[in-house]
């Protein structure tokens, strides 16, 4: 009964969330002084000159308000916007007119996805294990060598950690193309092999970019846990170094790790954008970025909304997650 | 029986070396419970430390080492040097914090099985622990809960039980009991002498309150400043003590119609890291005399089972006679009474 009110709370608290991002969405840019139709208007009076009758042109006042949802006042547009919202409909793209918003992020989400999901789990997974072997045999000297390995990665911006492997892979050794070019057509075997391979490069960088973190968030918990009196008492009861390093250690220092795997899940859109137009790779982050510079509004929105949802997600999954590795969330205390 | 024969066991630190025990020689006769007593930092932890075998940086065994009377599966007698494949099979140990000696995150069962010898037979084993369990007044499913969801008193049964169950001849208790109010600490005192008078094992129980060592243990060790200065029967530890700083430790312990005032004892322990000449304790002794300033008294038989390590050993009787002559209770608090009259008084 405790566990069904857990959830249900962590349900009401995604959907207002939700509804708080969507609605600051909508209002933050209304409160610009700057206005999307009248901006347009005046760029193509600027063009037609005085050719333009005043029927013309409130005429086209109007389609552009109807197009933009800026029809009727601030609470018609607000709910309107809310509904259209609810059911995905971002409206047409303008840059690929007709197509519609959702259309063209849904075609661009599985690139993102693919690659940013696995990467940040292999890049936890191996940061977490390197850190936990170096913090948990912090004493010998071998485990500071493996320590250096993070504080080497970390600090790297990732445009040049970028730069320096697309140098090595695809110029020195031309091991890996430059950018990717993606077989065409239904998924079939070789376009699978075609997608690992030209992904790569990009899934190399991010998992060096990530994975120096985790190598030493991990190292330092587990340093601290391990002087915990239950590992402790659990070395006095004979126990072996692998059970108090996995058991012991880990199920414990992991928690926070999991808390940061599970947001760095959510912000994967935001990080996409650095990869993705440095390798050229079909995802979010090269549709928001093209629909910033091309005034793209209705594609902007849906990609924010897209981000909002995403983080929102993450941590709602994490909620619900969490009491499966921490009993005493499960089952109070 | 467990022979320590000179041991001295070493910290080093930043600071250079200390030694926390200082030439320790001593027999333990089986199946006793032994208290070790004495204040903080006289090295009774350490001497447990040494006496589990857990011996590693920064304390090392510079002299000496303990025979623990007993033989390992491949027939060798078991000593300092090879204990630790023995631990939780021939010697175990109650730790001082239940709370936060058992993982948080895992189901007590699972840290019941993981000890190497209950490797390939954990489901066996734990049907075992089950019974067990219920024999210290556990319910059998507690030991599916996690630690949290214990009472404090059942989490040290818990530790109690999992120091029993594979039946050691040797128990070492750390204060056992100072993280629990009394009348928990009453129950698990008596549910681990129960435990020891069927299993008969050793049980060496530090404590600071001289009252539950008065209660349960049979023998006693008084420590001071890395030293033994006297080990006895704990009824003429308490009754005729042969050691002055025995005597102030026992003269401590208020007893129901004694209506004397308490004395505590003035001064502190030496530093051990200044080169120790003579007794350690000559400077805070109403005893002392030049010869013990000068010359280390020797950790003698006095009588039959009964060691002291004090040149006057035999004045401490009429040292006790002279203590008991205090002011009473009534006195003091008549004393306080007229106190605050001249205070008002004053005002």
């Amino acid at each position: 009964m405790k566990l069904l009110q857990y959830i249900i709370q962590r349900f009401v608290m995604y959907f207002l969330v939700l509804f708080i991002g969507i609605t600051i969405t909508f209002f933050l840019p209304r409160l610009m002084p700057s206005d999307p139709i009248n901006n347009y208007i005046s760029q193509v009076q600027a063009r037609a000159g005085q050719s333009l009758s005043t029927e013309a042109t409130q005429q086209l006042r109007d389609q552009l308000a109807e197009l933009y949802g800026l029809k009727g006042d601030l609470f018609t547009q607000y709910t309107s916007y809310l509904a259209r919202v609810a059911r995905f409909d971002f409206g047409p793209s303008f840059t690929y007119y007709p197509e519609p918003v959702i259309d063209i992020l849904m075609d661009a989400l599985p690139w993102t996805a693919g690659l940013l999901i696995t990467t940040t789990l292999l890049a936890w997974l191996i940061g977490n294990s390197i850190g936990l072997i170096a913090g948990y045999f912090n004493k010998r000297r071998w485990a500071g060598a493996l320590e250096v390995v993070g504080i080497i990665l970390y600090p790297i911006p990732y445009y040049i950690l970028a730069l320096v492997v697309i140098l090595i892979f695809a110029y020195w050794l031309a091991l890996f193309p430059l950018s990717p070019t993606f077989l065409p057509g239904p998924m079939s075997w070789s376009k699978t092999v075609s997608i690992l391979y030209n992904s790569f490069l990009p899934a190399l960088t991010l998992v060096l970019a990530g994975f120096g973190w985790n190598v030493l968030a991990m190292k330092a918990l587990a340093v601290a846990t391990k002087e915990d009196a239950y590992v402790q008492f659990a070395r006095l009861k004979g126990t072996t170094d692998r059970t108090r390093m996995t058991n012991y250690v880990f199920r414990n220092a992991m928690l926070p790790q999991i808390t940061a795997l599970v947001l760095s899940l959510g912000f994967i859109f935001n990080g996409a954008i650095q990869t993705e137009v440095i390798f050229s790779y079909p995802g979010i982050g090269m549709t928001m970025r093209a629909a910033a510079g091309n005034g793209d509004y209705n594609l902007l929105y849906g990609s924010i909304i897209l981000t909002i949802i995403s983080v929102a997600t993450a941590a709602l999954v994490l909620d619900l997650i969490y009491p499966l590795f921490d009993p005493r969330i499960r089952l109070g205390g | 029986m467990i022979r320590l024969d000179n041991i001295v066991a070493t910290y080093t630190t930043q600071r250079g070396q200390v030694n926390a025990v200082d030439g320790v020689t001593l027999e333990i006769p089986d199946s006793i419970v032994m208290g070790i007593a004495g204040e903080s930092g006289c090295g009774k932890s350490t001497l447990m430390k040494v006496l589990y075998g857990d011996i590693g940086f920064p304390l090392s065994l510079s002299s000496g080492s303990v025979d623990y009377g007993l033989v390992n599966e491949r027939g060798e007698p078991v000593t300092t040097d090879n204990i630790r494949s023995e631990w939780f099979r021939h010697i175990s140990y109650i730790p001082q914090s239940s709370m936060s000696s058992l993982n948080p995150v895992v189901r007590i069962r699972d840290q019941f099985v993981d000890f190497p010898a209950t490797a390939g037979r954990k489901k066996e084993v734990l049907a075992q622990v089950r019974d067990f369990v219920q024999k210290l007044g556990l319910p059998p499913e507690s030991i599916d809960a996690y630690p949290h969801q214990l009472s404090g008193g059942m989490r040290q049964r818990i530790m109690v039980a999992m120091a029993t169950f594979f039946q050691p001849e040797i128990i070492l208790a750390d204060e056992p009991t100072t993280a629990l109010d009394v009348v928990v600490q009453k129950s698990i005192l008596l549910l681990l002498l129960d435990l020891q008078k069927e299993m008969r094992n050793t049980i060496m129980l530090v404590s600071h309150d001289m009252g539950v060592h008065y209660q349960i243990t049979d023998k006693m060790l008084i420590m001071y400043a890395a030293k033994v200065v006297e080990y006895a029967d704990t009824d003429d530890i308490f009754q005729s003590p042969l050691h002055p700083y025995t005597l102030m430790l026992t003269n401590s312990l208020p007893t129901i119609g004694d209506e004397r005032a308490r004395r505590g004892l003035p001064g502190s322990p030496p530093s051990l890291w200044e080169p120790q000449v003579g007794c350690r304790f000559a400077a805070r002794c109403p005893i002392a005399a030049d010869r013990c300033r000068q010359e280390e008294p020797p950790l003698t038989e006095y009588q039959r089972g009964h060691f002291s390590a004090c040149h006057f050993a035999g004045d401490v009787a009429a040292l006790k006679e002279s203590m008991q002559a205090g002011p009473s209770l009534s006195e003091v608090a008549h004393d306080t009474s007229k106190l605050m009259l001249d205070l008002e008084a004053d005002r």
